[in-house]
């Protein structure tokens, strides 16, 4: 240990350490400012970037040893005297923080910039953060923040409207952004830690091997090791889905995939912990292990399978198909037909934050911070592995850096953390290295589809028949859902008489996929969209025109009974063609260069519960008191996507007050209600109408008392402007006021609002899947140039517009637009999950490729409104639909520019380039032929 | 028993030296770090002596010397970009510099950490839990290599990009070893040998880079990668040609050393780039397959060719 001396934002401090500790582990832990990130432990994110002399550095690949007697600044030294720093406040302004987890290192790289290029235009900006990877906002906000900052531009009243009206329908930065800004908010890994335990896992090597004994001795007898934990001290099984129970939180007598944790060790320290897992020895007896989808659907006896207890002869987890109308005798009248077979590579969700979790048990049972989207369904997973009773579970939120599906399962560290903390009766933590985050996955299937779609002679689509395989890893997820998906939501936005779909999701011997982004309809929709595009060319026709002629109207019924109620489809298609000059251009430009369309939708939650009860989907509580602020308590999970922003929107738009008179309070099992949490783009339809409802019976019991002593009508209120005003009289109190009279006989109020989807769709078995109260659209156009002597392809303009019923939140519609066609792009251009043996080659951020500022394209973005009739205020989803047109729009402007059909994802170069290559060899091949 | 970590900070290269000889088998040399520490991370390195070189005000100067530009190997990568001594002489240098890793890293990564940034391959540059669970590879400690099946030969690739552009400019290195100084040739200290890339003795310290100033080179840089920052480079070429007709077209990328093949304004640009390839080692071990890096090797080189043909000759 060696002590040395360093000065962190003005203060000398005289820290301990280890003499190759990294500065970003001194600065969180020694000194404990937990506002500097960190993202992957390597040096390849930027998260943890900070100031060393003024120079923007890289602390979790510095050593601090390196740093002495060094001024260091972190994002903490920013703000003066409780005043933001201008660069800050344009963060918070321009909507540039949505999960926030990337921002201090994002903010502290910008600094340095700006500081050093106060002449900078786009380009340099976009090449100076290139090294500061964002996954939530595709950078277009980040780069205007940084803009305005070096012109100068006079910082918005919008940071300050926390007093001003109106509320719906006007863009504001979220409500905890000042925070974020200032590394102040805390995320799991940053909660002030009381004696805790650290906890480290030891993995299976092995991809499908049967455990044939564990040694645990020796490393029990290390000194700081508190217990050693193996998979048989928690056998019960869990899943997300209730048909889906097939993981335990350790591997039990069995591996199924490298990475799968055998074992556990609390311990006084992380060094600790690892030391001990080094020492559990683990015999393991090796099975043949299955590595891809051919593989899996191979018949093999029972107990050479994954899951022996499946009910196929072969490692198939799921069957799902649906059928519509007669394809068959569509196809046999078609006068055009496209077919193609396709193929995805898995994808990883690439949040910036780690997986990290912290366990207390005490009188009152078990307490647990996590990062989790659905603090639900971890409640219930818990209450089931562990034999506890509900009631005694709380399950806690704090700021949780990006989820995009990835963090809505019930996860095995949770559950095993918890059980450490119940048998040392210690705070137990853990934190995931990058590695093991990319071992968690549940990422998007990589698939193998083959599709057919064909059209009649008045160029009308009138049927589709598919395929597909999706790969689900080692357990189950949410993939009966996945398998659904990947059928039922092809039958929109196209009028589609006859449908048919069978999708079979096998078990692998690889970390399991599950829900992300666009959940299950990702790949097939680009499936879909390449197809139609196809259909166009064949038909002579302008592809937007064809998509145009062929969208479902609004208030319609699909074939398979989805209730289609406002539809944007046309409008979004007509505004991305005419910001693109596409009637101009499309067909027209040289060749390497092209446009390329294509559209989209999807649920705004699903109709159904998972776990099927008759508890409402959603419910929001409010009460209000003495001093006048409204506390919203919703279960929902803001995961950056802004959720607890919309509901006090809402609230204050009902109310009539300024939301500076709300406090959210959401995530935390025992303080708020039940909710199903933020996943399938559930939570501004469900949980914004629960709020809505509830602010309306707030309303209705203010009301209520004021007319009491006013003797009128309890409906001849406006709430406005932070008063309350009676009609007839004109007489107002203010807001405050009229809470007082309310309180003054009865109390504090409480409310509580609810919102349960209506009863919707068809008898059939397999009917609910993709059921939901309200659907959005979209359309994009994409351009791009490609290279056709390197394959290379650049992208150079996105055109997106999407219909969210109505922007409640515009600044945050547009960051959920722009951060789903980004995550879109990184699948289309750079992303795939790629394995060797069942191990996961690209583990980190430097080889699994998420798209730098550089990559991403100017993004043009357009809210289509069109007042969903069910939704609240009009909004129905933004958070995921946009990235199913994107990927397509991609591959078709790839055809427009060199004329070849892509439909293998990511779009490799070698395989641009090998098409290229086929394409004009075929057509010299014709020519001499045609001259014979 | 566990070995206590020093981290030292010489203030002169004699000193340096004496630390590294005192530490023999323990130690390591770093300057920027941005290739050591998570090579550390990830315990494919397991120095518990590091000696930064940072603090030797020797190895942060830029200076002519004799017919040469003498270069500091201790300046970070982000001086290439924007020196001007660099930057109109050697703008292939300053291009080089400016596509290593990402902004932020230039800042602190130095040009000699980046001529001995060490060989990579997707099978080795991996954390030790998953080294081990594949079965370890000659680089590290192993009996075969992963990507070839190979039991004798690695082929971890050669990745630093200011190296390919230096030696297409006859850079030599100023070391300092046992012997006081030496002048080498910058492509003769790469061994092409994966495992143990270089052939400097471990202490030995780069001291800094000449770059002929008398030989006016037109010169051609391009770089292969999926992503336009952050990502190592999977194909770096440079073609440069001096007013002596001398052609000297230098590969990264592709091969456990860069490549080099020498021409003059009378050899067939078809030969030469034959040469380049049948030299090449390229293998499957990184994202971009060993055939498309290949191909590109041809693309990049004619095109490199071509538009040094449109450049003003001597």
């Amino acid at each position: 240990m060696k002590q040395i001396q360093i000065n962190i934002n003005g203060v000398k401090q005289n820290v301990l350490l280890d003499s190759h500790d990294s500065l970003a582990q001194v600065i969180r832990k020694a000194v404990g400012l937990t506002g500097t990130k960190i993202g992957c432990e390597q040096g390849s994110c930027g998260a943890c970037t900070v100031l060393v002399n003024n120079k923007a550095v890289l602390s979790c690949i510095t050593p601090a040893a390196k740093c002495e007697n060094k001024s260091i600044t972190t994002i903490e030294g920013l703000a003066k005297d409780g005043k933001l720093h201008r660069l800050q406040e344009k963060f918070v302004e321009k909507g540039a923080i949505q999960c926030g987890y990337c921002t201090p290192g994002m903010v502290m790289t910008a600094l340095d910039f700006i500081m050093n290029k106060p002449d900078a235009n786009q380009e340099d900006i976009k090449m100076a953060i290139s090294g500061n990877l964002c996954r939530c906002t595709g950078y277009k906000k980040i780069i205007e923040a940084i803009s305005e900052t070096l012109t100068d531009k006079k910082t918005n009243s919008l940071i300050n409207t926390s007093n001003q009206f109106p509320i719906v329908g006007q863009g504001r930065p979220y409500l905890e952004a000042t925070l974020k800004v200032q590394g102040l908010a805390d995320y799991c890994d940053d909660i002030p830690l009381k004696n805790p335990l650290y906890c480290k896992f030891l993995r299976s090597p092995s991809p499908h091997a049967i455990i044939e004994s564990i040694e645990t001795h020796e490393a029990t007898t290390i000194e700081g090791v508190k217990y050693v934990l193996t998979g048989t001290e928690l056998p019960i099984p869990f899943g997300v889905l209730p048909i889906s129970q097939d993981e335990t939180a350790l591997a039990v007598h069995k591996v199924r995939y490298v990475g799968e944790i055998v074992a556990a060790v609390a311990a006084e320290s992380e060094k600790i912990a690892l030391m001990a897992c080094e020492k559990i020895i683990v015999h393991y007896k090796n099975l043949k292990p299955f590595f891809d989808i051919p593989s899996s659907l191979v018949s093999i006896n029972e107990n050479d399978k994954i899951h022996p207890s499946t009910k196929y002869q072969n490692n198939v987890h799921k069957i799902a198909e649906l059928r519509f109308g007669n394809t068959n005798k569509a196809f046999e009248e078609s006068t055009y037909t496209s077919q193609m077979q396709f193929e995805f590579s898995g994808i990883n969700h690439g949040f910036t934050e780690p997986h990290a979790s912290v366990a207390n048990w005490d009188n009152n049972g078990l307490t647990i911070h996590t990062a989790t989207q659905v603090p639900h369904y971890l409640h219930r997973a818990l209450s089931k592995v562990l034999e506890l009773p509900l009631s005694k579970i709380r399950v806690i939120k704090p700021y949780v850096g990006g989820g995009f599906g990835g963090k809505s399962d019930p996860f095995p560290h949770e559950i095993i953390i918890a059980h450490l903390a119940r048998k040392t009766g210690r705070q137990v933590k853990v934190t995931l290295s990058r590695e093991e985050v990319f071992l968690c996955n549940h990422g998007r299937h990589p698939s193998t589809i083959e599709m057919k779609i064909c059209a009649n002679h008045h160029n009308r689509l009138t049927a589709l028949d598919t395929d597909i395989l999706i790969d689900g890893g080692a357990y189950g997820s949410f993939g009966v859902v996945t398998s659904y998906y990947n059928g039922v939501l092809l039958q929109a936005p196209y009028e589609l008489d006859n449908f048919g779909f069978k999708t079979q999701r096998v078990y692998t011997n690889k970390p399991q996929s599950g829900a992300m982004r666009g959940h299950g309809a990702v790949n097939s929709r680009f499936a879909m969209e390449v197809l139609m595009d196809d259909l166009a060319y064949q038909m002579k026709m302008d592809p937007c025109v064809f998509r145009l002629q062929n969208f479902l109207d609004q208030n319609v019924l699909t074939v398979g009974q989805f209730r289609i109620t406002s539809n944007g489809s046309r409008e979004s298609l007509e505004k991305v063609m005419l910001q693109s000059s596409w009637n101009n251009r499309y067909g027209k430009l040289p060749y390497g260069e092209g446009l390329g369309v294509a559209c989209g939708f999807f649920i705004s939650g699903s109709a159904l519960p998972i776990i099927r009860n008759d508890i409402p989907q959603s419910t929001v509580h409010l009460k209000v008191d003495f001093d006048g602020r409204v506390l919203i308590t919703s279960g929902t999970s803001d995961i950056g996507q802004g959720s607890d922003t919309l509901l006090a929107m809402i609230v204050s738009e009902v109310l009539g007050i300024s939301i500076d008179k709300t406090t959210v309070l959401a995530g935390d099992t025992l303080l708020t209600p039940v909710d199903l949490g933020s996943y399938s783009s559930r939570v501004t339809f469900m949980a914004g109408n629960a709020a809505k409802d509830a602010a309306e019976k707030l309303k209705f019991e203010i009301s209520k008392s004021l007319s009491e002593i006013q003797t009128s009508h309890t409906d001849s209120f406006i709430f406005e402007n932070n008063k309350v005003i009676q009609l007839e009289s004109s007489h107002s109190w203010l807001w405050e006021e009229a809470v007082e009279i309310a309180i003054a006989s009865r109390g504090a109020i409480s409310v509580s609002g609810k919102y349960i989807s209506p009863k919707l769709g068809g008898d059939f078995k397999g009917s609910g899947a993709g059921l939901s109260p309200s659907y959005s659209f979209g359309a994009v156009i994409v351009e791009v140039k490609v290279d056709s002597e390197t394959g290379l392809f650049k992208l150079i303009n996105v055109w997106g517009a999407h219909d969210c019923g109505r922007a409640i939140n515009p600044l945050a519609v547009e960051g959920q637009l722009e951060g789903s066609w980004h995550m879109g792009i990184g699948q289309a251009i750079s992303e795939q999950m790629s394995y060797f043996n069942g191990l996961l080659l690209n583990n980190n951020f430097l080889t699994y490729k998420i798209p730098t500022s550089l990559e991403t394209p100017p993004m043009s973005t357009n809210i289509i409104e069109t007042n969903d009739p069910e939704g609240p205020f009009g909004a129905k989803e933004c958070g995921e639909g946009a990235i199913h047109p994107i990927i397509p729009a991609i591959a078709n402007a790839i055809f427009d520019a060199v004329g070849i059909r892509i439909n293998k994802l990511p779009i490799s170069p070698e395989d641009v380039l090998d098409k290229i290559k086929l394409r004009r060899q075929t057509e010299l091949n014709l020519v001499p032929q045609t001259q014979q | 028993m566990k070995v206590e970590n020093y981290y030292l900070k010489p203030k002169s290269l004699e000193e340096a030296f004496q630390m590294a000889n005192d530490n023999q088998g323990t130690f390591r040399y770093i300057a920027g770090g941005t290739d050591l520490i998570p090579n550390i991370y990830q315990k494919n390195c397991n120095a518990s002596c590091l000696i930064d070189l940072q603090e030797i005000e020797e190895l942060k100067k830029i200076n002519r010397f004799e017919n040469y530009l003498s270069v500091g190997a201790g300046l970070s990568l982000e001086n290439f970009e924007t020196n001007q001594d660099i930057t109109q002489s050697y703008p292939v240098l300053a291009e080089a510099a400016a596509s290593v890793a990402t902004p932020v890293i230039r800042k602190t990564a130095t040009l000699g950490g980046n001529l001995l940034c060490d060989n990579r391959c997707i099978y080795y540059n991996q954390s030790k839990w998953w080294r081990e669970s594949v079965g370890n590879c000659l680089k590290c400690n192993g009996n075969i290599c992963i990507a070839t099946g190979s039991k004798r030969h690695c082929y971890s690739e050669f990745v630093s990009d200011t190296a390919v552009a230096l030696i297409a400019l006859n850079a030599q290195l100023l070391v300092f070893n046992e012997q006081g100084e030496q002048l080498l040739k910058l492509e003769d200290i790469y061994s092409g040998e994966g495992v143990n890339h270089l052939l400097l003795k471990r202490t030995t310290i780069i001291k800094s880079i000449l770059i002929p100033l008398d030989q006016k080179y037109k010169a051609v840089y391009n770089k292969l990668r999926l992503r336009s920052s952050l990502d190592f480079t999977s194909l770096t070429t440079t073609v440069s040609f001096n007013q002596n007709d001398q052609i000297r077209v230098v590969l990264g990328g592709v091969d456990p050393k860069p490549v080099l093949v020498l021409g003059d304004s009378k050899s067939s640009i078809e030969n030469m780039i034959q040469e380049a390839l049948k030299k090449s080692r390229a293998i499957d071990n990184e994202i971009l397959s060993r055939k498309y890096r290949r191909t590109m090797i041809q693309v990049f080189l004619m095109r490199s060719f071509q538009k040094l043909k449109s450049m003003d000759k001597y």
